[in-house]
C-alpha cells in the first residue's frame, strides 16, 4: 500500500495539487462545509426513522427533503476526498482513521439507503431492526468528522493500531 | 488588568497544562471541536433554507426552528467548550491570529444577527410562519447562512496559520511549517 502511495504521489495529477497551496485549501474548505450539509442530512432522515424528529411527517416526505441535500453533498465531499487523497496519498493510505472512515462513510450510504428501503416497504412503523439501523447510523455519522480530523494525529490517536511508522 | 496578562493567565492556567501535556487531549479536543462545527452549520443551514423560501416551505418555520435549533444549541455548546479548551493552550499566538480574530468577529456578527431576528422579526412570526416570508426573515436566513460557514472557514483557516506555541509530540502532522 504504502508503495503503491509513493508512486501516486510521483504522478502528474498528484503534484498538480500537492504544489498547488490554494487548491489543497480550497479542496479542504469545501469538503469541511459539504460534509456539514451531508452529516446533517443523513441524520435527519436517521432521526425521523427513530421518530426523534419530524415525527409528525411521513418518512416518505422526510426522505424527499433530505435525500437530495445528501446526495449532492456527498458527491462533492466524496469527489474533494479523491482528490485530496490523490494529493498526499502517503499521508492518507498510511492513517488507521482514513480507512475507519471509508468504512464508516460506506456504512453510512449503505444503511441509509437501506432505510429508505425499508420504508417503502413498510406499512406501518418502522420495526425494532431497522430503528437499530437508524441508530448506528447516527453514530457512524457522527464520527466521520472526527476521523477526518484525527488522520493528521493518526500515530497519537491509534497508538500500535496506526498504520503510519 | 491587561489583556496580556488575562491571556497569561489562561495560557498557565492548569487546564492549558493538562490539554499541553496530555497526549491525546488536543487531538481529541480539536477532533470533536470538528464534529461541533459540522454540525452547527449543518443544522443552521436546515433553518436557514427554510427561511429563504428554498426548502420546507409548507412546514411552519416556528416547527423548523424548534426541531433543528435544539440540535444547533447541543453542538453549539460543545463547540464552544472545546473550542475555549483550545484557546488555553496557546492564547497568546490565538489572539493575534487575523482568522481567529475574523472567526470571533464572524461569531459576534452571527449571534447579532440571530439576537435581531429574534427580538425584531420573529415578533410578527404568526403573520409569516406558513405564508410568504418578508424581506428581513429572507435577508437574516441568507446572514446567517454566510457567517456560519464563514466561522467554519475562518476556524479551519486558523489551522493553516497559526502555529502552536509549545512542542509538537511526534507523530503529529500538523500541515503547516513548524519551528
Amino acid at each position: 500500500m504504502r508503495a503503491f502511495a509513493e508512486w501516486l504521489y510521483g504522478t502528474a495529477p498528484s503534484v498538480a495539487i500537492h504544489s498547488t497551496l490554494w487548491l489543497i485549501r480550497l479542496l479542504q474548505a469545501t469538503h469541511l462545509l459539504t460534509a456539514g450539509v451531508a452529516i446533517a442530512s443523513g441524520l435527519m432522515i436517521a432521526l425521523r426513522a427513530l421518530g426523534w424528529q419530524r415525527a409528525d411527517e411521513p418518512f416518505d416526505a422526510v426522505w424527499r427533503r433530505f435525500a437530495p441535500w445528501l446526495t449532492g453533498s456527498l458527491a462533492v465531499m466524496v469527489a474533494t476526498g479523491i482528490a485530496q487523497t490523490i494529493g498526499d496519498p502517503v499521508r492518507e493510505f498510511t492513517a488507521t482513521s482514513y480507512w475507519v472512515k471509508l468504512t464508516l462513510l460506506s456504512g453510512c450510504v449503505l444503511g441509509t439507503l437501506l432505510l429508505a428501503r425499508t420504508a417503502r416497504r413498510a406499512t406501518a412503523d418502522f420495526s425494532f431492526a431497522a430503528k437499530l439501523v437508524a441508530f448506528a447510523l447516527i453514530v457512524c455519522w457522527l464520527a466521520l468528522p472526527p476521523l477526518g480530523r484525527m488522520i493528521g494525529y493518526d500515530l497519537a490517536i491509534w497508538g500500535g493500531l496506526s498504520l503510519r511508522e | 488588568m491587561s489583556v496580556e496578562s488575562v491571556l497569561t493567565s489562561i495560557q498557565s492556567s492548569a487546564v492549558a497544562e493538562w490539554m499541553r501535556d496530555t497526549n491525546p487531549a488536543m487531538q481529541i479536543v480539536e477532533s470533536m471541536h470538528v464534529l461541533a462545527a459540522v454540525l452547527v452549520l449543518g443544522t443552521v443551514l436546515i433553518a436557514d433554507l427554510r427561511l429563504l423560501g428554498l426548502a420546507d416551505s409548507r412546514r411552519a418555520f416556528s416547527r423548523v426552528g424548534t426541531e433543528t435549533l435544539r440540535l444547533t444549541w447541543v453542538a453549539f455548546g460543545l463547540a464552544v467548550v472545546t473550542g475555549s479548551l483550545m484557546f488555553t493552550t496557546s492564547a497568546h499566538t490565538y489572539f493575534a491570529n487575523t482568522a481567529f480574530q475574523l472567526k470571533a468577529l464572524a461569531l459576534l456578527a452571527a449571534g447579532l444577527n440571530m439576537a435581531l431576528f429574534q427580538l425584531l422579526t420573529a415578533r410578527g412570526i404568526a403573520a409569516w410562519d406558513v405564508g410568504k416570508l418578508p424581506r428581513a426573515a429572507r435577508v437574516a436566513g441568507l446572514l446567517s447562512l454566510l457567517l456560519w460557514a464563514a466561522v467554519v472557514l475562518l476556524g479551519r483557516w486558523i489551522g493553516f496559520t497559526k502555529g502552536y506555541d509549545f512542542t509538537i509530540p511526534p507523530g503529529v502532522e500538523l500541515g503547516f511549517p513548524t519551528p
